[in-house]
C-alpha cells in the first residue's frame, strides 16, 4: 500500500474527491441551489452591514474631527511665553495637535475681513492689540475632550478654554452610539448568517448520514469522507460569495450615487480600497464558511 | 487470531446482548455462529470490526486490543476485515460496480486497478451483467451478492458474514458458500452467523451456539442443533 500523508490524499483520492463532489452536486441540484442562495443572502446582508459600519464610523469620525478646544492666552504674556505654553500643551499625552494663532495674525485677519490695513486698525485701536493669542487644541480621542479642557484650564497663562460644551456633550454620545450600532448590526448578522448556513449544511450532511456510516464501516478514514464535503462546501460558498459580492458591489455603488445626488450633505464612504476589501472578504468568507461549516457539521456523524 | 475475554455487551437501552463471553478463534478457521433470533450473534460479530465496543471485557484481534484502540486506527483495522452485513449496507446512490470498488477506493487504489478487480469479483458472485444498476433496482439476493463482492475484494485476513445467505434461494446460497469455502481455503478466517441449518450440517465446521447472550455450545465439526 502507498504511504499517505496526514490527510490521506493521493492522486487517485484526488480524482475520487472531484468525482464525488460533482456527483453530489448533480444528485442534489436543489440542495446545492438552496445552499448557494443561503450563503448569498447571508453574505449580502453581511456585506451591506459592513458598509453600514464603515459609513457609521466614518460619519462619527467626521463629526468628531470637528471637535476642538479653543484656548486663549492671557493678554499680558510675551511672545516667548506663549510659544512655551504651546510646547507645554503639545507635550501633553492626550493632545493630537495644537495650532497657534498669534494676536498679530488674528488682528491681521480681522483687519482684512474689515477691508482695511493692519496699521490703520492698530492705530484706530489706540496702539494696543486687544485680541488674545489663540491656541486651537485637538484631542487624540475626541471622547476625552471635556477632561482635556478641564486640564487646560488649570494651566497658568491660559484664560478662557472652551470646546462648544453644549453641542459636543450631545454629539459624543451620539457618535459612540453610531459606532456601536454599526458593530452590533455586523455582529448580529454574522451570527445570523452562520446559523442559517450551518442549518443548511447540517441538512445536507444529515441527508447523507447513512452513507457516511457505511463508508466508515467499510474502512474509510475521516478525511476520506470529509474531503468531498469540504470541496463541495468550498465550491458552493465560492459561488454564493461571488453572487453576494456582485449584488453588494453594484448595490452599494448605486446607493452611493443615489445618496450623493439627492442628499449631498450625507457623505457616503467612497473608499475603493475598502470597497474591494469588503467584496473579496465576502467571497473569502463564503468559501471559508462553506468548507469549515461542512467539516464541522460532519464531526458528529464520523463517530461510527 | 481472535480472542474475547469476559465480554459483556449491554446496549444503551438496557438490552443485554452478550453476557460474559469467552472465545478463541485461530487463524484460518471456519466458524458458524448459530442461535435463536436475538441471541446476540450480530452483536458478537460487530465487536470484531469495532462497530460496537463491549461494555466490559476485552476483544483482541491479531494481538491488537480493539477496546483500547484509538479512533484513527479503526479505519486501518476495518480495511483488513471483509464484512457481509445482515442489512447489506450498500450506498444507494452508487452503482453495483461503484459499491463494490468502494472498499478499494478507500485504500487509494488507482482507478484502473479498481475497475479490473471489481469486474473479476462481480464475475465471481455472478453479477457481471448488472454492474451499472443501483441497489434499489436489485433483488434482495442480488444486493446480498454485491455486499459479498465488496467484502472479499481486498482479500481480507478475516471475513465476517452476518447471514450471507439469508435472502438467497438454496442454489445461490450454495454458490455463496462455495465462495466462502474457497476464500477460507486460501487462508482467510471466516466467521458466519446463520440460521441455515442445511448449510451448517453439511459443511461440518466448528459451530458456536449462542443463547440469550451466552455461549451454549462450541463444537468442532458440529451441527446446527436446533429444530425450526
Ligand atoms: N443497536 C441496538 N440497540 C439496542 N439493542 C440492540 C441493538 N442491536 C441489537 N440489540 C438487542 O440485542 C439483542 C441481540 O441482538 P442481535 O442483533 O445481536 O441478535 P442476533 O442473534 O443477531 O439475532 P438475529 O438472528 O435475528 O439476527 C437483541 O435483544 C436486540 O434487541
Ligand atoms: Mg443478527
Amino acid at each position: 500500500m502507498k504511504r499517505k500523508g496526514l490527510t490521506g490524499m493521493s492522486f487517485s483520492s484526488a480524482q475520487y474527491i472531484l468525482r464525488e463532489t460533482l456527483n453530489s452536486l448533480k444528485r442534489n441540484p436543489w440542495l446545492s441551489v438552496a445552499s448557494i442562495v443561503t450563503v448569498m443572502v447571508s453574505l449580502v446582508i453581511l456585506g451591506f452591514s459592513a458598509f453600514f459600519l464603515a459609513n457609521a464610523s466614518n460619519m462619527a469620525n467626521m463629526f468628531e474631527s470637528q471637535v476642538e478646544i479653543a484656548a486663549f492666552a492671557q493678554t499680558n504674556l510675551s511672545q516667548s511665553e506663549v510659544l512655551a505654553l504651546e510646547d507645554r500643551i503639545k507635550s501633553m499625552p492626550q493632545v493630537a495637535s495644537v495650532e497657534l494663532v498669534t494676536k498679530d495674525q488674528a488682528l491681521l485677519e480681522f483687519g482684512q475681513s474689515l477691508g482695511g490695513k493692519k496699521g490703520d486698525l492698530l492705530s484706530d485701536l489706540g496702539g494696543t492689540n486687544p485680541l488674545p493669542d489663540k491656541l486651537t487644541v485637538k484631542a487624540n480621542d475626541p471622547q476625552e475632550v471635556a477632561g482635556l479642557a478641564a486640564e487646560l484650564t488649570k494651566l497658568p497663562g491660559l484664560e478662557t478654554v472652551s470646546y462648544g460644551q453644549g453641542v459636543v456633550d450631545k454629539l459624543l454620545p451620539f457618535t459612540r452610539w453610531l459606532r456601536w450600532l454599526g458593530a452590533v448590526v455586523v455582529g448580529a448578522f454574522t451570527v445570523a448568517s452562520l446559523v442559517l448556513i450551518s442549518i443548511n449544511i447540517k441538512m445536507n450532511v444529515f441527508s447523507r448520514r447513512r452513507e457516511i456510516q457505511i463508508m466508515k464501516l467499510v474502512g474509510a478514514s475521516n478525511w476520506f469522507i470529509r474531503w468531498p464535503f469540504l470541496v463541495e462546501g468550498l465550491i458552493l460558498g465560492w459561488v454564493g460569495g461571488i453572487l453576494a459580492a456582485l449584488i453588494v458591489g453594484l448595490g452599494y455603488r448605486w446607493l452611493a450615487d443615489y445618496v450623493q445626488m439627492t442628499l449631498a450633505f450625507l457623505p457616503m464612504v467612497q473608499n475603493s480600497a475598502l470597497f474591494w476589501q469588503v467584496l473579496f472578504g465576502l467571497i473569502f468568507a463564503g468559501m471559508a464558511i462553506g468548507a469549515v461549516g461542512s467539516a464541522f457539521s460532519l464531526r458528529k456523524f464520523l463517530r461510527v | 487470531m481472535i480472542q474475547l475475554n469476559n465480554v459483556t455487551k449491554i446496549y444503551p437501552n438496557g438490552a443485554k446482548a452478550l453476557v460474559d463471553v469467552n472465545l478463541r478463534i485461530s487463524k484460518g478457521e471456519f466458524v458458524f455462529l448459530v442461535g435463536p433470533s436475538g441471541a446476540g450473534k450480530s452483536t458478537l460479530v460487530r465487536l470484531l470490526f469495532r462497530e460496537e465496543v463491549p461494555t466490559r471485557g476485552q476483544v483482541t484481534l491479531n494481538g491488537r486490543n480493539l477496546v483500547r484502540m484509538r479512533e484513527r486506527e479503526v479505519p486501518l483495522l476495518r480495511r483488513t476485515i471483509g464484512v457481509i452485513f445482515q442489512d447489506f449496507k450498500l450506498l444507494p446512490n452508487k452503482t453495483v460496480i461503484e459499491n463494490t470498488g468502494f472498499a478499494l477506493e478507500v485504500l487509494g487504489v488507482p482507478a484502473k486497478e479498481v475497475q479490473a478487480r471489481t469486474r473479476s469479483v462481480l464475475d465471481m458472485v455472478g453479477l457481471s451483467h448488472k454492474t451499472r444498476a443501483f441497489p434499489g433496482e436489485l433483488s434482495g439476493g442480488e444486493q446480498q451478492r454485491v455486499c459479498v463482492a465488496r467484502a472479499i475484494i481486498n482479500n481480507p485476513a478475516l471475513l465476517v458474514a452476518d447471514e450471507p445467505t439469508g435472502n438467497l434461494d438454496p442454489e445461490t446460497a450454495w454458490e455463496i458458500m462455495d465462495l466462502l469455502y474457497n476464500i477460507n481455503k486460501r487462508g482467510t478466517t471466516v466467521i458466519m452467523a446463520t440460521h441455515a441449518k442445511d448449510i451448517v450440517n453439511q459443511m461440518k465446521k466448528r459451530v458456536i451456539a449462542i443463547e440469550k447472550g451466552r455461549i451454549a455450545r462450541d463444537e468442532e465439526k458440529g451441527a446446527y442443533g436446533y429444530e425450526l
